[in-house]
């Protein structure tokens, strides 16, 4: 009786074995997807292009190297890292109905906020390439030339200077 | 005794009567995970794209089996990757995005859709590999970091 035991058991096991062997058609395997994302884009617009007592007929230009009346934007990001610089540029200045015309846009970017690391002049368009400090920061001034007419209207004169950059 | 060689006949019926184990056919079906999805350095509101042809970037799982036997490859695709404080970045897999490669070279695939089931065919020495590409597309202020995911392939053999 106790042999019959055991083959019973055999029996069992063989054909548990041979079920397993069936369900061993199918496998599987996985992979990792990986990636390093870099440090987010910040832009701020830290100083605004200040032309401060412009007079009726008297031209008056800011330079980029004004660090007290150019405009400022700072750039924080990814270390060492190239991104575009693209500047949209108003052609006049508005005061209510009166307008003011703008133009000679120039710009200087730089690693430091004197401009004293790697100061670069250069023309703000649609796609200027630049490379962020070893620190991941980047700052960038805005001087322009305002041409008042001789009759120009008396008054509070603004407009909007708009720099985006992307990796 | 009688009851015993019963028993030694009913054994030998019924491993006779199950499927025959995958063995018996040729080697058992392994698949292998060789290489991830590689995207390496992604800046923020750029998309990045891994073709599956890409030698370094692309994910590779092999395949063995049976000889020139017929599988169906279906994928399991994460449709984000998660990165720091559990940060989302989305991921996208195309029509074209994997490649069934019976010999084995990242040069001489045939395209298919990973979201789809695929049937390729094993080659004369039980072998495939599977290259999978994609692309991230990480948001303009994706929080930096590193970002993973899992993808997984099932390889059933058909009978």
């Amino acid at each position: 009786m106790r042999t019959v035991c055991k083959l019973s058991v055999a029996v069992l096991a063989l054909v548990v074995s041979s079920a397993t062997a069936a369900r061993a058609q199918s496998n599987n395997a996985f992979i990792q997807a990986s990636a390093d994302v870099q440090t987010p884009i910040n832009v701020t617009g830290v100083q605004p292009l200040a032309f401060g007592n412009v007079f009726p007929g008297v031209i008056k230009l800011v330079d980029p190297s004004d660090l007290t009346n150019a405009g400022r934007f700072d750039v924080t990001g990814q270390a060492s890292a190239p991104v575009t610089l693209s500047f949209t540029l108003p052609a006049a200045l508005g005061s209510g109905p009166n307008s003011m015309p703008i133009d000679n846009y120039s710009a200087i970017r730089a690693q430091d906020a004197m401009q004293s690391v790697g100061p670069l002049l250069f023309a703000p368009g649609a796609a200027n390439g630049a490379t962020l400090s070893g620190t991941g920061a980047l700052f960038v001034w805005v001087g322009a030339r305002v041409t008042p007419t001789v009759n120009q209207a008396a008054g509070l004169y603004t407009g909007n200077i708009t720099m985006t950059v992307v990796y | 005794m009688k009851l015993v060689s019963w028993l030694a006949v009913g054994a030998v019926l019924l491993t006779g009567a199950a499927p025959p184990p995958l063995r018996a056919q040729g080697r058992p079906l392994t698949v292998t995970g060789v290489r991830g999805v590689t995207f390496g350095t992604v800046f923020p509101g750029v998309p990045r794209v891994i073709p599956r042809t890409d030698p370094a970037g692309s994910g590779q799982l092999d395949i063995r089996g049976p000889n020139q036997s017929q599988v169906l490859l279906a994928f399991v695709l994460p449709l984000t990757m998660t990165g720091p404080a559990g940060a989302q970045m989305p991921l996208a897999f195309g029509s074209s995005d994997a490649g069934y490669s019976q010999s084995q070279a990242i040069g001489s695939q045939v395209g298919f859709d990973p979201r789809q089931p695929f049937t390729a065919t094993l080659s004369n020495n039980g072998r495939g590999s599977v290259f999978v590409g994609a692309t991230a597309n990480p948001a303009p202020n994706q929080r930096a970091g590193a970002y993973t995911a899992t993808i997984t392939l099932t390889v059933t053999v058909l009978p």
